[in-house]
């Protein structure tokens, strides 16, 4: 049909086409390169420097397209245009992420479990257990990895989709932990599958589940139990949109955010390396305001974290974690003197001269399940 | 580079385009081999040197053939073409083949030569190719020699067709590459034909693809039967839509330079026999051995033995060209035997079965023969084969079997169409339907191409799947 194309229609064609060829690349190339993508919160590639040797070797080329790619102008929208119509065309999954029932996103880990890492990180996990398991008697060393969303929610995973296989990497590494150190969260959080246990856009648990968990541990420590009645329960923004919700660049229904605030908590401060001051309160509500909301818990990731509390009971806990821990450590105010946080995806501090000096009395790994499974970091433990 | 990227489309195209129709017509060539060769040395310069040496062969070559030819010393014609046939060809052979003769050779002697491994150059099965065809055809007189050094490297190096075809025979460009003329009419036609070959490739050929790439990925023994044909029939979608997608975007790309190639692929998958499939699939490397193969050794004017051994000889090296592994020789064994038996044993019968029927059969052993393709590694192939015939007597369908083909129904349905003529058709009864009111069609018509385009611009920009099949070509 194209040979019977008039004259004028073929001008236009060319127009409409050089029109979206040359506009593109000029956008692309006047848009201002950004550093960090605040929606993926993950540093972009940035303009690669032309060297020959980079040039040769096709480092460049390789760097360069990233580059394109990750600066794309409007790049957002774009992966939102794909996302719609990947849904228009009645798929119920893209990019690894279920569009699941009630509005959930739930990523689906494909692959995370079976890596070489994976099976690495619980013999690193173990071998630490094992290490100091004769200075810290049973009972005072505990694993807790919590599951992910997509082996707790399989009620909300689209028709005949297979759930994870993130439960059965759980069995594994509770296999290899001796007794008394494992704590079974997603036993724990089965049992309130009709609540709400994780966040629609994000990948981290919510604070309820954390609460829930919380209560487990606390019943197997001997700790006092709290009850739902003991908090305050703060709604403090219902337009959280979460990093999975960012993967697929569209949008969906806010989460809400829920602060669990004790209502007769102990007096704490709290001391963060990375600025090296004291504060007096594990919230920053200022996250609040920006794209990452969960932030408002310590305001992100902190390497490494001093809590001390007004409790007298000589308990000083070392939590070794990732951000699953951040709603999950304001349980346990009341329990410690002190609780020191690191993260050790953001340290180089040496493990064991920590522990050495620290004087603890209590060690807890606490770690989400995919998180665990893909961490680099993990091998520290035996350092 | 490959055109299904956003460096190509933003990077690259704007540049040449831009460039090429600045200059006036008689650097034309200049630009386009100089961009050509950009094209070709992003992300792997290094064999640059090796295409420019072939190229230097294969023009030299030609002068002394046609030397020789006007001198009347046909012999020594023959003899500058041996020459330079064998360069070509060990300069392929070296670097495609040597580490799998070697690892042959190695596993049959039980002798342990030390295997080369070298990265196969991007095109070289292509390239060299064409400039084989370029020696022949002057040999032969077909084709009069370029003396133009430029000239014969723009036909070698033309980024449209220089990494994934079509083969272009010389003497079906060599008039336009000393002149042609650009037309916004044809340049018209090239976009619409790249775009096409564009969505073909990203949004289609990819998405498929990644539906067979989950499908692979999976335990033989364990998947039910139709996630295995799911999967071999995603694979055949995905190598459909690649491949003829690069021809349409070569195609479409060569017309906004002035160039007109032939067609390379034509609706493969309504062919109602495997001769007929090969009539329509990869026309270009059919041709290719149609002319400098089977008939030099007498095609099929000889007696009936020698003409099978033609058929066998010519398939056993359109096997092993797609790639230097066992798979691919068996696939192209598998092949010429199916011509054979087409030819002198069973066509008669088949012509005489309904067409449904004759499409189903021809469509099962081209699906069959893409599981030979596909798997390197023998082993895998033969256990892909055994679950698509239930030997390891898996279920029929599964939970993931029915998760897999509602999510993948609708792609599944628009790649079935979009191997029919139908989408043809239908643009075309629409074309009689608002005769004389062309603004509306040229609407129409304007609307689909930049949504396409568009379209594929996110799935780029998304950084998804997008694998480039041909590297072992």
């Amino acid at each position: 049909m194209e040979s019977k194309m008039k004259r004028w229609q073929t001008g236009v064609t060319v127009v409409v086409f050089c029109l979206m060829v040359f506009g593109f690349t000029v956008a692309t190339l006047v848009n201002p390169t950004t550093e960090f993508s605040e929606t993926e919160n993950r540093v972009l590639a940035g303009r690669p420097a032309v060297e020959a040797e980079a040039i040769w070797n096709g480092d460049f080329e390789a760097d360069y397209e990233e580059y394109l790619t990750d600066q794309f102008v409007r790049r957002d929208q774009w992966i939102g245009l794909k996302t719609s119509v990947e849904r228009l065309l009645l798929k119920r999954e893209s990019k690894d992420i279920y569009f699941a029932k009630d509005d959930y996103l739930i990523e689906k880990h494909t692959g995370s479990f079976t890596t070489g890492t994976a099976q690495r990180n619980i013999a690193a996990q173990t071998e630490f257990v094992q290490q100091y398991s004769e200075q810290f008697a049973t009972g005072h060393i505990s694993v807790l990895i919590a599951p992910n969303a997509v082996d707790i929610l399989q009620d909300k995973l689209p028709p005949f989709a297979e759930s994870g296989d993130g439960c059965d990497y759980l069995g594994q590494i509770a296999e290899h932990l001796p007794d008394g150190v494992w704590l079974d969260a997603a036993s724990v959080l089965r049992e309130h599958t009709d609540e709400e246990l994780y966040y629609r856009t994000d990948h981290h648990w919510k604070t309820l589940a954390a609460f829930y968990v919380y209560q487990a541990w606390a019943a197997k420590q001997g700790y006092s139990i709290p009850e739902l009645t003991d908090y305050e329960i703060q709604t403090v923004t219902d337009q959280f949109e979460g990093t999975v919700q960012s993967k697929l660049g569209i949008q969906t229904a806010g989460d809400t955010i829920e602060l669990f605030l004790p209502i007769r908590g102990p007096a704490y401060t709290v001391y963060k390396e990375s600025t090296s001051k004291t504060e007096n309160s594990l919230y920053d509500y200022t996250a609040l305001d920006t794209k990452d909301k969960y932030a408002v818990y310590f305001g992100g990731n902190e390497p490494f974290m001093q809590i001390k509390t007004e409790v007298k009971n000589g308990r000083k806990i070392l939590v070794i974690k990732d951000s699953y821990a951040n709603c999950f450590i304001p349980f346990m105010l009341g329990e410690f003197e002190e609780i020191d946080v690191l993260d050790l995806r953001y340290t180089n501090q040496k493990l064991s001269g920590l522990i050495a000096e620290g004087g603890y009395t209590e060690i807890l790994i606490l770690y989400n399940a995919s998180g665990f499974a893909e961490d680099m970091s993990i091998s520290k433990l035996t350092n | 580079m490959v055109f299904s990227s956003l460096i190509f489309l933003f990077r690259f195209l704007p540049a040449v385009l831009l460039v090429y129709y600045m200059v006036p017509r008689r650097f034309r060539n200049l630009v386009l081999f100089i961009f050509s060769l950009g094209f070709y040395a992003w992300g792997e310069p290094v064999y640059i040197i090796l295409m420019l040496a072939s190229i230097l062969v294969s023009y030299v070559g030609g002068i002394f053939i046609d030397g020789f030819r006007q001198a009347g010393k046909m012999k020594s014609a023959k003899a500058a073409l041996t020459i330079s046939s064998a360069i070509s060809l060990s300069l392929l052979a070296f670097f495609k083949y040597a580490g799998f003769a070697v690892e042959t050779v190695n596993s049959l002697t039980g002798a342990g030569f030390a295997v080369i491994r070298l990265a196969l150059p991007i095109g070289i099965s292509f390239y060299t190719f064409q400039t084989m065809s370029y020696t022949i055809d002057v040999y032969r007189g077909d084709a009069a020699v370029q003396k133009n050094l430029l000239s014969f490297g723009v036909y070698v190096t033309m980024f449209p067709q220089l990494i994934a075809g079509s083969i272009v025979q010389y003497k079906t460009i060599d008039a336009q590459l000393r002149s042609r003329k650009e037309t916004t009419k044809q340049f018209a036609e090239g976009i619409h034909r790249f775009m096409i070959g564009l969505g073909k490739k990203v949004l289609l050929a990819n998405s498929v693809g990644a539906l067979w790439n989950t499908i692979r990925s999976m335990t033989y023994s364990e998947i039910p039967v139709l996630t295995a044909w799911i999967g071999l029939a995603a694979y055949t979608f995905q190598i459909y839509f690649d491949f003829s997608a690069y021809s349409d975007m070569a195609i479409g790309l060569g017309c906004m330079f002035g160039f007109r190639f032939l067609e390379n692929f034509d609706y493969p998958y309504i062919a109602k026999s495997v001769t007929e499939f090969w009539h329509r699939w990869h026309i270009s490397l059919g041709t290719w051995f149609r002319e400098y193969v089977y008939i030099p050794l007498g095609g099929n004017r000889v007696s009936r033995c020698r003409h099978v051994r033609n058929i066998l000889i010519v398939w056993l090296l359109t096997g092993i060209w797609h790639g230097a592994s066992w798979n691919f020789l068996i696939w192209g064994v598998y092949y010429g035997a199916l011509l054979v038996a087409e030819k002198f044993i069973f066509g008669k019968y088949l012509e005489k079965l309904p067409a449904a029927l004759r499409h189903i059969y021809c469509m099962s052993f081209v699906m069959i023969g893409w599981n030979l393709f596909v798997f390197d590694d023998l082993g895998q192939g033969i256990g892909f084969l055994k679950s698509l015939f239930g030997v390891y007597e898996q279920r029929f369908l599964n939970r993931e079997t029915v998760y897999l083909l509602y999510n993948n129904v609708v792609l599944l349905i628009l790649c079935i169409f979009g191997s029919t003529r139908i989408p043809r058709q239908i643009g075309e009864r629409l074309f009689a339907k608002v005769k004389g009111k062309g603004i509306i069609l040229s609407v129409i018509q304007n609307i689909f191409y930049i949504g396409i385009f568009l379209l594929s611009v996110a799935w780029l920009v998304d950084a998804t799947f997008n694998p480039f099949l041909y590297f072992r070509f």
